[in-house]
């Protein structure tokens, strides 16, 4: 492939030829699976965005587009003929509107980065995916990105309200507007979480909300995970939606306390976490119906925050959780599943069973409002054949999560690591029709290709080999 | 049911056989919303009846042509509600129709739109095909989003049969506070309150009088209507169900009524001609016979668009133009979900 063109445009150091230099964008956050790019080129304008796409379209090379590159299910992964197109120097904030309560960045601007500039307004972005330091925003709309406050403020595609894309043609086109709709289909919605697939996104307008002036953070511990569930159908029940609420199995307690020292209780088999926000007269009316609800559920205990910085200390445990699998074992898959909530014990028991069957360890973090668990299987990576088990245990989970009528994944996307499931979450005509949709916008193919929706003949295959599970019929080929 | 299912998609299989255009009708309570089309009628009002609904997993799952006042009561019993407060126009309005014209009531900036609560679709493409998109859980990112896409799309990208749309409590409490003054005071009124984390649901300035309703928890509503400096008004829910339903004096009129969405900054200068403000300054409803052009022009210049509501001539187009690149992507994903052009052609736009 050539890529000189791009030597041509581009300033020398925005285009990466080299063996070593091309090393760091081997891979996202799903580092299990690697793939050397054919160039990478950082591009700092919009114009140059256009004339690499508009390169790349007219001689079939295909693109990848990358922000921080966190995410977890190898959506950034690299093609080995093609362009990774960092928009990393992307990272200006070009406008805040705290009067409209919008603000126009680009798209390498971290998530938390917003947030940050906005504080002396009293606004923030809601959406706080747990890696919010180091994410950025256009990746957080490639993913439709989630977090521990989206049962109350919702996804990345709830917080948007514009976008600047440039097409694989090299088009640039406004999507959505700064007003509450826009003309037309809502593509707005469809490009978000389209995993890189549709086009490049050179600007987000995000939605700023006001800050609630109080917040408080509640600790329950239960002897019996499915009564910890049943106690988060009751808060719902009674008419309460909790910013965040958030659950934790034993394993994890006990992984989370020995590194943060929050305080859980390390007998309990379930703690949850909920905090209340609003007024201050609303979040203490609320704190007190909760309380009593969770006791009447059978916690065994229930801890209401005195002040701010125990609130943060309880959610400090929650957020620490990745870090503290990580202390335990070499590496973890962390799986996305979602389920009706109401399935919670049996999964959780479900998932118990597979971690006997592949003798493999797992702890279960889990954004209990909305039902979207994150199990995370220990493993290690050095013992042969341990990753491969890893992922077909990791494959089970996501079967049993749409067996009981949720989905394989709630945030994170699916990338390369879920596709194969796909053909089970859909059939034929469904993924046609994606592939149709990805067609209208990308007829060649270029933008993403091999990850998201699955061909109708990796289907197929999968399908051959989803009999056999266990017994891969051709352990020498590369699958990915 | 099954019968009802079945006939629909045989209707849909013959007219894809024949390429002759379908005209897809829930409860008609709309009809004068976009442009006319032809097409032999596919009646979806009797494809009925919630199919799953459970308070504490927060959704609903219903057939089309469900009467959303059936919805809406089955939700009330259970202390829950749509949050995006959608018009019950006549008593025939569907659940179906409101999901494929996407329109959203007062609470919609407060608390979101219809697209933003809906979970699920299932639907039947420009080829027959029954496909189902999206689910019943909250989070759910595999594969496009479709079940989106297709709200607010009229039904032009795919028979809606059924959907699955996040429900949530209804508030404890609520008060209607009102006072008379200018527009831009009532303008500057509503940035104030909505920048501010209070319970804010609804805000309308009728060209005489603000009025704003707050909802939730009873004492912060108490409290709050103390601090924001307005008087309480007795007539919150008459006010607030009339203008959601088309029925405030905005819309009896025979002159032309357009419907702006535009920034909440925007404070567009709509003349002489009959108006009414809604969505804290981001929606204005307007009677008037300038041309077409005119209005679509004065939308885009403040940022936002336009579209002929309610007017005689339902021939012309009707929504906001859209930009060249926006138009040919529009073109493109008509193609793939009805390669033939039979979903309700022209419904939206004469090029879709």
């Amino acid at each position: 492939m050539n890529f000189k063109y791009f030597t041509e445009i581009l300033p020398p150091e925005a285009v990466l030829l080299s063996q070593e230099s091309k090393r760091v964008y081997e891979c996202d956050a799903m580092s299990a699976h690697r793939v050397m790019p054919g160039c990478v080129v950082l591009p700092d304008s919009v114009e140059q965005v256009q004339a690499i796409l508009s390169y790349c379209y007219a001689n079939d090379i295909p693109v990848v587009a990358r922000g921080a590159g966190t995410g977890l299910s190898g959506g950034a992964m690299p093609h080995a003929e093609g362009v990774l197109l960092s928009l990393a120097k992307f990272n200006q904030i070009v406008e805040i509107d705290p009067i409209q309560r919008s603000a126009r960045v680009q798209p390498g601007v971290r998530n938390l980065a917003i947030s940050e500039a906005v504080k002396s307004f009293g606004l923030y972005y809601a959406p706080d995916p747990s890696s919010q330091i180091a994410c950025t925003i256009g990746g957080n709309v490639a993913e439709n990105s989630g977090g521990v406050h989206c049962l109350k403020y919702g996804l990345t595609v709830h917080n948007i309200l514009q976008l600047k894309v440039v097409t694989i043609e090299g088009e640039l086109i406004t999507i959505g507007s700064h007003a509450y709709d826009s003309a037309g289909y809502d593509l707005l919605a469809l490009l978000t979480g389209s995993e890189g697939m549709l086009a490049v996104i050179v600007e987000v307008t995000v939605k700023l909300i006001p800050k609630a002036p109080f917040s408080r953070v509640l600790l329950a511990a239960f002897d019996d995970i499915e009564k910890a569930g049943n106690a988060v159908a009751g808060v719902i029940a009674d008419g309460i939606i909790p910013a965040g609420f958030e659950m934790m199995d034993k394993a994890g307690v006990r992984a989370v306390e020995d590194f943060v020292h929050a305080g859980y209780p390390t007998d309990a088999e379930a703690i949850l976490l909920c905090e209340l926000d609003g007024t201050e007269e609303e979040v203490q009316t609320g704190l007190k119906e909760v309380e009593s609800l969770l006791m009447q559920y059978g916690a065994i205990e229930v801890r209401v925050a005195t002040d701010e910085a125990e609130s943060e200390l309880f959610w400090a445990g929650r957020k620490a959780a990745f870090p503290a699998a990580g202390r335990i074992t070499p590496d973890y898959l962390c799986m996305d599943g979602t389920i009706p909530r109401k399935h919670l014990a049996e999964v959780l028991a479900g998932i118990n069973a597979l971690s006997e069957k592949y003798k493999l360890g797992v702890i279960n973090v889990f954004h209990a409002g909305d039902g979207n668990l994150h199990p995370l299987i220990l493993y290690d990576v050095a013992i042969p054949g341990e990753l491969k088990r890893t992922e077909a245990f990791g494959s089970e989970i996501l079967q049993l999560c749409i067996a009981m009528g949720g989905t394989i994944t709630g945030e994170h996307g699916v990338g390369i690591e879920k596709i194969n499931e796909m053909c089970i979450q859909f059939n034929d005509d469904e993924l046609e029709q994606f592939h149709a949709v990805k067609a209208a916008f990308d007829t060649k193919g270029l933008l993403n290709p091999g990850k998201a929706v699955p061909t109708l003949n990796r289907c197929a295959e999968f399908g051959a080999m989803h009999v056999h599970r266990g017994e891969d019929k051709f352990p020498e080929l590369e699958r990915y | 049911m099954k019968e009802k299912l079945n006939s629909i998609k045989e209707h849909v299989l013959n007219a894809v056989a024949q390429r002759k255009p379908v005209n897809i009708v829930g409860g008609n309570s709309k009809a004068y919303l976009g442009r006319a089309t032809t097409g032999t009628l596919v009646d979806m009002s009797a494809y009925t009846g919630v199919i799953s609904y459970e308070p504490t997993e927060l959704y609903i799952t219903a057939r089309a042509g469900t009467l959303l006042s059936e919805i809406n009561n089955t939700l009330s019993e259970h202390g829950q509600m749509l949050a995006f407060d959608p018009p019950n126009v006549t008593d025939k309005t569907t659940i179906g129709g409101v999901v494929a014209t996407g329109l959203s009531g007062s609470r919609r900036p407060y608390s979101g739109s219809v697209r933003d609560y809906i979970l699920g679709i299932r639907c039947i493409n420009g080829l027959g095909k029954d496909l189902s998109f999206g689910g019943q859980v909250m989070k759910n990112v595999a594969g496009y989003d479709l079940s989106r896409l297709m709200t607010g799309a009229f039904g032009t990208l795919g028979i809606i049969l059924e959907v699955s749309i996040k429900v949530v409590p209804l508030p404890e409490s609520e008060i209607t506070c009102c006072r008379t003054m200018t527009k831009e005071k009532a303008l500057a009124k509503m940035l104030e309150l909505s920048a501010q984390a209070i319970p804010i649901s609804a805000s309308c300035y009728d060209g005489e009088v603000l009025y704003v309703r707050l909802s939730g928890n009873e004492n912060s509503v108490k409290e709050t209507s103390k601090k924001i400096d307005l008087d309480e008004d007795g007539r919150g829910l008459k006010f607030w169900n009339e203008l959601r339903d088309y029925k405030a004096p905005i819309f009896n009129t025979d002159i032309n009524t357009w419907r702006i969405s535009v920034p909440i900054t925007a404070n567009i200068d709509i003349g002489a001609d009959p108006f009414l403000i809604e969505w804290g300054g981001g929606l204005y409803w307007l009677n008037s016979e300038r041309p077409a052009k005119d209005i679509f022009n004065m939308a885009s210049e403040a940022g936002g668009n336009a579209m002929l509501f309610h007017g005689s001539d339902q021939d012309q187009e009707l929504f906001h133009p859209l930009s060249n690149g926006l138009l040919s992507l529009h073109k493109g994903l008509k193609k793939a979900f009805d390669p033939h052009g039979i979903l309700n052609p022209g419904k939206m736009y004469a090029a879709l």
